[in-house]
């Protein structure tokens, strides 16, 4: 089973964000950056389909030069090969525009399945891979918490709304975005770090990156601190204040 | 005639003795890895204390390291003796007539009944009671011993027989054959101590649990078969013993786990001498046996003989480790430490709330002595917060200047012990960095795991700093001394007094506040681990009965009302360990205890 998992470098969580000159994007000299972690959970996935099913999993990124890294790390915790689209405008592309440049890039390899992650820690679209699958023409479910594959046949749990899932099933190929927490990732080994130097990542250069969303404006969210006091007799204010929790803050069900 | 079978025999037994002794040097010459003497004054100062003195032979098991230091003496009391008779029966040169011979046969007389005293001690204690530690009867050592006694009686015949009377010959040649047979025994067994000992307690680290740091550029990943053995390791696998100090002192044993400390060194020895040096070494022991270990260090620290086990087990975990072969409550530990750089996988805003809410300031290297380094359990663990609050108040009223860093990770503790060294090394390396770029020369700590990291693991890399723990900073600085009246037991821990040596000072900061010291069994610097070391806090099973809970009914025995510790990790061991088993004595944390006595009694 031909496996390709797509993957995006976020800057990291403890990252103290800040905004750049245009105020559209964060300032990145100041940030790291690690593997969006949606995208080590699809990555995770496809080694346990390897583990299953035999087949070879490759490792896709469209970015930067500092996009190698992450495709290094998917290499050493045990990625067979890894193709690195690289444009530096890709850093601030918008979903359509790396779907595409995915495409045109891993098209011509003809995988049996195409994971990515649900969505990125930065910018949170959760379409880069939907896009992707309407660009290489091939089914694709969203939210995965499960994946089974039979024959040339997959079946799927989609996650739904207040506890309730969903089976869905589709031909192969197809491509599946997969949601955090659904399996026990697997950490770096020496072996494998040793083994990744060896490895190929091919470089792929994308036709013109072509965006349409732009990023008008970036703000840091206000903090607000309010105390409001309920007057009235301890009984009543109890009820209005489960009323407010409920009806207002939506604090409880 | 008794000249020339006496230089056959020599030459035979001799040639016996020499064959072995070759097979085993090439297999510690063919291993990779180097021996060297890290600090000769300090190899000269173990020598005399446990190889003269026989300090660890009789610190542990007085009476009978007595018998053994009895034996011992006097083996080096006879080696002139022996070998001016082999030399005058070879008719080499003939001292045995000369007034100096007569004087010194003399004096070796007491030597010869105190190690016939001795080895008849130790005979009966391994035939009659049969300790668990020597575990089943060697009849090789029973006639080792009797090999020994004869020796002895033989010796001591000499005076009463004519030298050249049949009865005087048969003597002289039992004497004879006895050390020639004797010879032969050695390398193959046990009394190959006799050699090797004082080589491997003088290659001895002089730190404790000392593990050399894997160099990727060479791409070594640990010991995955027994070929990876390093020299140091298959000397000690020819030097131990087999007293069984290491497995009755292993937490782990004592608890009833599959894993014997002895037992590991001497499975080494077996398919070392069996050329299995393509085996996995966990096909020559169990590999869970490997992930039992706490890393208290008790086996290591308590080894007559100079063995390294740590080492040993470390560099077995790290070639599963760098399969992806550790257990999942561990890889899960190590991805919290590659995201998120702490055991737990937090993030560091909670941290940084703890930070703010305890009105802490930024080390700055111009204004603040120390930089208070928070660790894991500081930074996240809201119990061991209250303690570290404890200590702010005191260290502001004792007008000590410190600050945090802004960001912490993880001392890479949990990783270097359990074999990830990979981990280890990125966190230690990404610390050193910003420790040397905020210029830090005093780093304050609550927890002796980052004492011990921090101090001589850093050191490998090239850091060098003053570690200091809370409770030694406090005992110096702390002028208040209150009259007794509170009855507390100390459990050390493994990383403060085993590790650091600090016993004294714990001891001496609760008596100035007014608490009694009670002492439990295995205390000062031999405790007996909480079962959280090594990794093993984030261990869900255990074989056999906790670790914590035979520690906490240790502490329990004293009737002390409040266990009082100094590591957020026994901290969180023994408090387990007191909710299960609903007992009213309580667990402290001595800085905690130590603010509590002062304000309720000031």
């Amino acid at each position: 089973m031909k496996i390709a998992v797509c993957l995006k470098q976020v800057p990291a969580r403890d990252t103290q964000p800040r905004v750049n000159e245009s105020k559209t994007w964060l300032r990145e000299q100041d940030a790291t950056f690690e593997l969006n972690e949606p995208d080590a959970y699809a990555l995770e996935e496809g080694f346990q389909l390897r583990e299953r099913h035999g087949g070879e999993v490759v490792v896709c990124s469209a970015g930067p030069a500092r996009v190698a890294q992450a495709l290094r790390e998917a290499l050493a915790r045990g990625a067979d090969r890894a193709i690195h689209v690289e444009d530096d405008s890709l850093a601030s592309a918008d979903a359509f525009a790396v779907a595409d440049a995915l495409a045109a890039a891993i098209e011509g390899e003809r995988f049996d399945l195409v994971l990515t992650g649900l969505q990125s820690d930065d910018q949170g679209f959760a379409q880069t891979g939907v896009v992707l699958a309407e660009r290489l023409g091939i089914p694709h479910a969203t939210i995965i918490m499960e994946v089974a594959v039979q024959g040339d046949r997959v079946r799927v749990k989609r996650e739904l709304e207040g506890g309730w899932f969903q089976w869905v099933e589709m031909p192969l190929p197809a491509l599946l975005t997969i949601q955090s927490g659904i399996n026990q990732l697997r950490y770096a080994t020496l072996k494998g770090i040793i083994a990744a130097k060896k490895k190929e990542i091919r470089k792929v250069t994308p036709a013109a990156v072509a965006s349409r969303q732009r990023i008008v404006r970036l703000r840091a969210p206000e903090k607000t601190k309010q105390t409001q006091i309920i007057p009235g007799p301890a009984a009543d204010a109890a009820k209005e204040l489960v009323r407010r929790l409920r009806d207002e803050a939506r604090a409880i069900e | 005639m008794e000249t020339l079978i006496l230089w056959v025999l020599v030459l035979v037994f001799g040639g016996l003795f020499a064959w072995q002794v070759a097979v085993r040097v090439r297999l510690i010459r063919r291993a990779p890895g180097q021996l060297g003497v890290a600090d000769p004054g300090m190899a000269v100062g173990r020598l005399l204390r446990e190889v003269v003195f026989q300090s660890k032979v009789i610190a542990e098991r007085p009476l009978v390291g007595l018998a053994h230091a009895l034996v011992f003496w006097g083996f080096v009391a006879f080696a002139g003796y022996t070998s001016a008779e082999f030399l005058a029966g070879l008719g080499i040169v003939d001292l045995t007539g000369t007034a100096a011979f007569c004087f010194y046969s003399l004096a070796l007389v007491p030597f010869a009944l105190a190690v016939l005293a001795g080895i008849t001690a130790l005979l009966v204690r391994r035939v009659v009671f049969r300790p668990e530690a020597l575990g089943k009867l060697s009849g090789e050592s029973v006639v080792i011993g009797l090999f020994i006694a004869t020796l002895m009686v033989t010796f001591l015949l000499d005076f009463r027989l004519a030298e050249e009377s049949v009865a005087g010959r048969v003597n002289w040649w039992v004497h004879a054959l006895v050390i020639l047979v004797f010879l032969v025994l050695i390398p193959g067994s046990k009394h190959f101590h006799l050699l090797l000992s004082p080589i491997t307690i003088a290659l001895e680290s002089p730190v404790l649990g000392q593990v050399r740091n894997l160099d990727f550029e060479k791409e070594e990943i640990g010991y995955e078969t027994v070929a990876h053995l390093e020299r140091k390791a298959v000397l000690d696998a020819f030097t131990c013993v087999e007293c069984g100090r290491c497995q009755m002192n292993c937490p782990a044993y004592r608890t009833g786990k599959a894993l014997n400390p002895k037992k590991l060194i001497l499975d080494n020895e077996e398919a070392l001498l069996a050329g299995k040096l393509d085996a996995p070494l966990k096909d020559i022991y169990d590999e869970n046996v490997l992930w039992q270990c706490t890393t208290c260090g008790a086996c290591e620290a308590q080894c007559p003989v100079g063995i390294e086990h740590l080492p040993l087990i470390i560099n077995a975990r790290r070639g599963l480790v760098s399969n992806g072969e550790a257990p999942d409550a561990l890889g899960a530990m190590y991805n919290n430490l590659e995201r998120r750089g702490n055991i737990w996988g937090l993030s560091q805003d909670q941290r940084q709330k703890f930070v703010a809410a305890s009105g802490l300031e930024t080390f700055d290297a111009s204004r603040h002595e120390y930089l208070m380094w928070l660790g894991c359990a500081g930074s996240y663990d809201a119990d061991f917060q209250k303690s570290l609050r404890s200590l702010f108040d005191l260290l502001r009223r004792l007008k000590v200047t410190f600050g945090v860093l802004e960001k912490e990770r993880c001392t890479g503790d949990p990783a270097k012990r359990t074999g990830n060294e990979y981990v280890y090394q990125e966190l230690a390396n990404a610390n050193i960095e910003e420790f040397r770029a905020a210029g830090v020369k005093k780093i304050l700590t609550s927890c002796p795991h980052c004492v011990k990291t921090l101090g001589p693991d850093y050191r490998l890399l090239g850091f060098e700093a003053e570690v200091v723990h809370s409770s030694v900073l406090l005992s110096r600085l702390l002028p208040d001394r209150l009259p007794a009246s509170d009855t507390v037991v100390l459990h050390d821990p493994c990383y403060l007094a085993r590790y650091a040596g600090h016993v004294d000072e714990p001891r001496d900061l609760l008596r100035r506040v007014g608490a009694t010291v009670r002492e439990p069994e295995r205390n000062r610097r031999n405790p007996f681990c909480c079962g959280a070391g090594g990794g093993l806090l984030f261990e869900e099973r255990e074989e056999g009965q906790r670790i914590s809970q035979t520690r906490f009914e240790q502490l329990q025995a004293t009737g002390a009302p409040t266990i009082v510790t100094a590591c957020p990790f026994c901290s969180i061991m023994l408090k387990g360990a007191q909710a299960s088993s609903n007992a009213t004595t309580q667990v402290v944390d001595i800085t905690s205890y130590v603010e509590g006595r002062l304000k309720g009694t000031s």
